[in-house]
């Protein structure tokens, strides 16, 4: 069991605040890490992030996190990527179609519609798509969505979600895993799913409080 | 299509939540983080927070509550009252509120509304509009919470806002505001058609006129004695809309 607290990249592109809140609620400990010198030397690294695609990428480069982050998961390090942060992970957005992604999970994030209202903003269901260990079936459970852009779901997506055509609501390869949702903004389906996703990834749980006599 | 939301609106002056009681005095009805607490658990799905005595002075005051209620909050939130410019929002998006609403400023300096969509994305922008009927001009805009009337038309200020990169129009019937008699659904009607998500309010009294709103057009429905008092428990509000087959979250 590792000691080690949840590291959260912090470069300027997200919401930490509320972020942060949603870990104290869970009883999770967390650090901010601008750098990757600051970060845990284990444990499961937090990829927050709202804007713009190119603008969060050099913001993550002039960091360091870039050219860090595939080889910290090439080392078995977990990685969750939210909102924004699951897209970066992907290969490629047509948000910056001259930028790649990291690559760490499969498929291109491209632009919602035509047909429904962009930003996607609001509460949706999502549905199981594929299983996972840690994650139980939502049985289209709401989740709070703000985003224009979605990554294409492969067989392999964990839930799905739809606006105008489905896409990839949770996606995960090996220890990565991106939320197109956020689960800090998703009432308690979300503190839940964000509970399982970073106890499977390894976070410490606080242990339990010992009955009072 | 995502869930219509369900919206309580909170009245804060000087960091606490308050209710006028018959335009004279104010009651105090707590800190605004321990009212999210409670309409968050619920089942509210967003929160507006409107200081309505937004000053300079009280600036710190009010990032300092606005990161406590971003800290307890599991659901979006919105906060407006006296934002002017795109540093005021800055301060606001960065202590933790998802959401800004600009009313009065945005009409005096339409570019306001642009200047908020460039920096922070259309998401971010909620321009909140107070309008009421004329029997000869139709709907009037508005400002200052509703106190000075103008000679700007209502709809094609609408129209206007999304043009200039509104996220999300928050819509108030000064004509039914505490009437308790409904949402005006003819307003509702005539903006069918704005591609960007409308959030209704004024005239709440009864679960059916939230019903009517959402069916004439509204994405979203916002009250505040209403939930504020215990009238109208959420819970019991969306079991109704669901019966009546309303896609809402539960």
């Amino acid at each position: 069991m590792s000691s080690e607290p949840i590291t959260l990249i912090d470069y300027d592109a997200g919401n930490l605040a509320s972020l942060e809140g949603a870990l104290d609620r869970l009883g999770l400990a967390y650090r901010r890490a601008a750098t990757p010198d600051q970060a845990a030397l284990s444990g499961p690294i937090v990829l927050p992030g709202v804007g713009h695609f190119e603008a969060a990428q050099r913001s993550l480069r002039e960091r360091g996190w870039w050219r860090v982050l595939p080889s910290l998961v090439a080392d078995g390090r977990p990685l969750l990527g939210i909102c924004l942060g699951l897209q970066l992970l992907a290969e490629g957005s047509e948000e910056a179609p001259k930028a790649s992604g990291l690559g760490l999970l499969p498929g291109i994030v491209r632009r919602l519609g035509p047909g429904v209202k962009v930003p996607h903003m609001g509460w949706s269901r999502v549905r199981q798509n594929y299983p996972h260990p840690a994650l139980p079936d939502p049985h289209g459970g709401w989740l709070y969505f703000v985003h224009s852009y979605a990554l294409e779901p492969t067989a392999e997506t964990i839930y799905v979600a739809e606006h105008g055509r489905p896409f990839a609501a949770i996606e995960g390869r090996g220890t990565v895993m991106g939320f197109q949702p956020h689960p800090e903004k998703s009432g308690r389906a979300g503190l839940l799913l964000l509970k399982s996703a970073l106890s499977w990834m390894g976070a410490s749980t606080p242990e339990p409080e010992a009955p009072c006599n | 299509m995502p869930a219509k939301r369900i919206i309580p609106c909170l009245d804060v002056k000087q960091g606490r939540v308050v209710k006028g009681v018959q335009f004279k005095e104010l009651r105090d009805l707590g800190h605004p983080a321990e009212l999210a607490r409670r309409y968050d658990a619920e089942g509210a799905d967003e929160l507006v927070f409107l200081d309505i005595a937004a000053s300079l002075e009280n600036r710190g005051t009010r990032e300092a509550w606005v990161r406590e209620v971003a800290h307890e909050l599991s659901i979006p939130f919105t906060v407006g009252g006296g934002v002017t410019s795109v540093a005021d929002a800055r301060s606001l998006l960065r202590s933790g509120a998802d959401k800004v609403g600009v009313n009065t400023a945005a009409s005096l300096r339409p570019a306001l509304v642009t200047e908020l969509a460039d920096a922070f994305g259309r998401q971010c922008v909620v321009a909140a509009v107070d309008v009421k009927r004329d029997a000869e001009l139709g709907w009037r805009v508005y400002l200052k919470g509703g106190t000075e009337p103008t000679a700007r038309a209502a709809l094609d200020w609408l129209w206007e806002l999304n043009d200039l990169g509104a996220g999300e129009i928050l819509l108030t019937s000064m004509d039914r505001d505490g009437t308790g008699d409904g949402f005006d659904v003819q307003l509702l009607d005539e903006l069918s058609a704005l591609p960007i998500p409308l959030i209704a309010s004024g005239g709440a009294g009864l679960e059916v006129h939230f019903l009517e709103a959402l069916q004439h057009g509204a994405d979203a429905v916002l009250a505040a004695t209403l939930f504020h008092e215990g009238i109208l428990p959420i819970p019991r509000l969306k079991a109704y809309l669901a019966e009546n087959g309303v896609s809402v979250r539960i």
